[in-house]
Parts: structure tokens; sequence; C-alpha cells
């Protein structure tokens, strides 16, 4: 028995293609997935059919006369031979001719306009995501890096959240069944806020479950409002026309799930500086009222002192009017007996020869009685004989 | 602020409470009351913030661990 090398197999393979003249000459029609140019100007893609696909190179794609696209189907010439790094069969291309469109790209279209027709992409039906989600379901692969990416993305946006996977595979013969199962496992649980529905990038038949009418009408019916991030932001799916939000990549739809923490915390300081200013605003207008108030109250005060100031002045002038002071002022004087210091009325309180003490306004002096008459004069009638 | 209170109804107090306090109109004491309260719920939802770590649970699905190669099926 006789054991070969790695490369004296795939050497041997080669010799085999390379010497059929089927292969060497070859025309072969499928539809174009997973292009790709490389900067050296070589076009990498792979033809393919429902049942199987092989890689395909185009060596300096300048010569060629149309746009090799994704979903395009084509016929492509060239001879079949191994790329021994790889060990890839592959069809080295040398003529590609377009055939119409694939057919995977027209039960997109077909699917597409079928739903929009029934309503399920109406903008009006599209729910708004929560603001402040507590629980958010994730609908994705649980070994790749979509979660670790959305788990990392969440945590340093908005830890607050809780992360509710619900795993699915989301691509190959069971994805549809697994999609729609983990939405209703997540729904069924009545808890959970928003719901992200993801996929990494790959080609049209990789995210093909996101293009199934079953798991269109379980985005549809979700409970939970449902954000869609499948694949690049340049692959459009069913499943991101039904979503609630359409987000372009995994990541974005982590970012569109939950507002970011420090956006949050400047809400709480701008309502913690509107609540304090309008606090303080209503202090200060108490204080100004307080103000107004006391000074309205010390103004009462000062009228009432004024006022009664006044009548004081009043008081003190009729006072001073009644003074005998002022009488004497005016050259009245005051009569008094110098014996007893009574004051003399009348005549008949002195004889000739008393001796009568005189008050006038600046002094006294003493006088004798040399006579007395009984009767006033007529001039002097009308003054008050007696103020008191 | 109330266990009970989700975090978005912590903020929706908040601004519940902010909004009256613009408002005015109410007696001093009810005013600082008011501020008290929202003071202690930024406070409460400044910490929750803070100190949070996020939660990663599972659900039971039928996931059969048949694709995760990303090959082709068939």
């Amino acid at each position: 028995m006789q054991v070969y090398s790695v490369a004296r197999i795939t050497g041997y393979i080669r010799d085999i293609l390379e010497s059929d003249a089927l292969l060497a000459d070859v025309w072969i029609s499928g539809e174009v997935s997973n292009a790709s140019g490389s900067s050296s100007g070589h076009l990498y893609f792979t033809l393919k059919d429902e049942a199987s696909q092989i890689r395909c190179v185009l060596f300096n794609r300048k010569r060629l006369s149309i746009d090799v696209e994704n979903g395009m189907a084509v016929v492509a010439h060239g001879h079949i031979s191994i790329y021994e790094v790889s060990g890839a069969v592959q069809l080295y291309v040398d003529m590609i001719q377009p055939t119409g469109i694939g057919v995977l790209h027209m039960e997109f279209e077909r699917l597409k306009a079928k739903l929009e027709e029934e309503g399920l992409f109406e903008p009006s039906r599209k729910r708004p995501l929560p603001e402040y989600p507590e629980k958010i379901g994730i609908v994705t692969s649980p070994g790749g890096a979509v979660l670790h990416d959305i788990t990392n993305i969440i945590s340093r946006r908005y830890p607050l959240a809780e992360l509710v996977l619900a795993p699915t595979a989301v691509q190959g013969e069971s994805a549809v069944r697994g999609i729609i199962n983990a939405l209703d496992a997540l729904n069924g649980r009545g808890d959970i806020d928003v719901i992200i529905v993801a996929r990494g990038g790959g080609s049209i038949e990789d995210l093909w479950a996101f293009n199934d009418e079953k798991v269109a009408r379980a985005i549809y019916s979700s409970r939970a409002p449902v954000i869609s991030g499948v694949g690049h932001d340049t692959d459009f799916t069913i499943a991101d026309f039904v979503a609630d939000k359409r987000a372009p990549t995994p990541s974005a739809a982590a970012e569109l799930a939950v507002p970011h923490s420090g956006e949050v915390e400047t809400r709480l300081q701008s309502y913690i500086a509107a609540m304090a200013a309008a606090l303080s605003g209503e202090i200060e207008r108490s204080r100004q009222h307080a103000d107004e108030m006391y000074t309205a109250m010390s103004h009462q005060i000062d009228n009432v002192i004024s006022i009664n100031g006044e009548k004081l002045r009043g008081q003190e002038l009729k006072l001073d009017s009644l003074s005998p002071l002022s009488t004497l002022e005016r050259g009245y004087a005051l009569v008094q007996s110098h014996a007893n210091g009574k004051v003399i009325s009348s005549i008949s309180q002195v004889e000739r020869g008393d001796t009568i003490a005189v008050t006038v306004a600046d002094g006294r002096f003493n006088g004798r009685v040399t006579g007395a008459k009984k009767g006033i004069q007529t001039w002097m009638k009308g003054f008050p004989s007696n103020r008191h | 602020m109330d266990e009970g209170l989700s975090f978005e109804q912590a903020l929706k107090r908040l601004e519940t409470i902010t909004e009256s306090l613009q408002k005015g109109g109410m007696p001093l004491e009810d005013m600082i009351a008011l501020f008290e309260e929202g003071a202690s719920i930024a406070k409460i939802c400044h910490e929750k913030l803070d100190k949070a770590e996020l939660k990663l649970s599972e659900v039971q699905t039928i996931f059969e661990n048949d694709n995760e190669s990303g090959e082709p099926d068939k």
C-alpha cells in the first residue's frame, strides 16, 4: 500500500481534470453568488442552482463587457481544474453571459410584492421601540460573533437591560422553523420589551431564511416589536421590510435597541437642574413677596406714626395756646396777693394799701393797691375775664 | 423611589415632577416635597445606571446545533 502526500494527490486530480475533454471546454449555467473582486482585477464568484454550486474564478475581469452581480443568472464558459492551495475544484472562466434574473431574486421580488400588497410593510403598523427596554430578546445563533457583538454593545451602552437569548440556526434547513420557534418562545414569556432578530453577513442563500414567508409572518405577528439586523447594510431581506425597525447590521440593531447611558445621565442631570431652578425661582419669588409685604407693612407703620405725630403736634399747639404763658405774652398779667399768693380776679379781694405780686411774660414785680373801682371799660368787654 | 417602579416609570415620574415644579402655583412646602422626591428618584436612577451589569439568560428553543459550521446544507 502506498501513502501519498496531499500535494501528490491534488496534482493527480489536476492531471485527470485537465486531461478530460469535456471539463477542458465547458459551458455551465447557474446563478451568480458570493461575487467579490480582488484588487488585482480578478473576479471570484460561485455558480449555483437549487442542488449544488461550484466556485469560479475569472482572471482579469477588465476584459468583461458586463458587470457580474449576485443573483444574476449566467452562462459561463471555461475549464475545470483544482486550486491546489485550497483543494477546491473550480471553473476557470474565460467567458460569461447573463441569461436573465436568478430564481432566488425572482422569488424575493414575488414575495416582497405579495406581502406589501397585504400590508405587512405598512409604515402605520410599525410599532415604536421602547425607550428604556428592560428585557431584550435576541433571536440568533448562540455561537456566532453576532451574539458576542450585540452583548458587547448593549453591555457598554445600557447595562441596565437584560438580554434573553433564543438560540436558533440562522441558515440551513432548520433555520426557518428555528427562527419562528425562537420568536414564539420569547413572545410566550410576556415580559420581553423588544426583540432583535440578527444574523451576520452572507450570500443571498445564507440569508434565505430571512426571506421566508413564514418567518415574515412570525415577525409581523410578534407581540414585542422586532428590530431586524440581518447581513450587511447592502443586504435587504423580507424580514427587514416587515420588522418594526430595520437595522443595517446586527451591531446597529443593538445600538437601536437601547439608549446610551451617557444620554440618560445627561437627561437625569437636566431634570435635576430644571427642578432646582424651578424651586429656587419659587423661593426667590416667595422671598420677594415677603420683602414686599415687609416694605408695605413698614410704610403702614410709618404712616400710622406720622399721622399720630401730626395729631401730637396739634395737641401740643393746643396745649401751648392754653398755657398762661402765651396769654402773658399777649400783654396780660397775673395778679396775686403778696400775702397769701391767691390769684386776684376780683376787686373784692384787695384793699387800698395791699401789696400785690404781678407776673408778666418775662418776670414779676410787686405793687401796691392805690385804689379800686368796680366795673370795666367798655373796650375791654369781650375779653374773657377768666380763662380757667 | 418605589421599588416597583421600572427605570422608565422612574424617568416618567421625574419628568412629571419637573413639569409641575416648573408650572408652580402650589405652596412652597409642596414644591420642596416634590423636589425632594425628584432628587431621590434621580439619585436612585443614577446609582442603578452606575451599578448595572448586563444580565444574559436563555429561553428554551428547538435549536438543534445542526448548522454551526455555516456550511451550506445538503
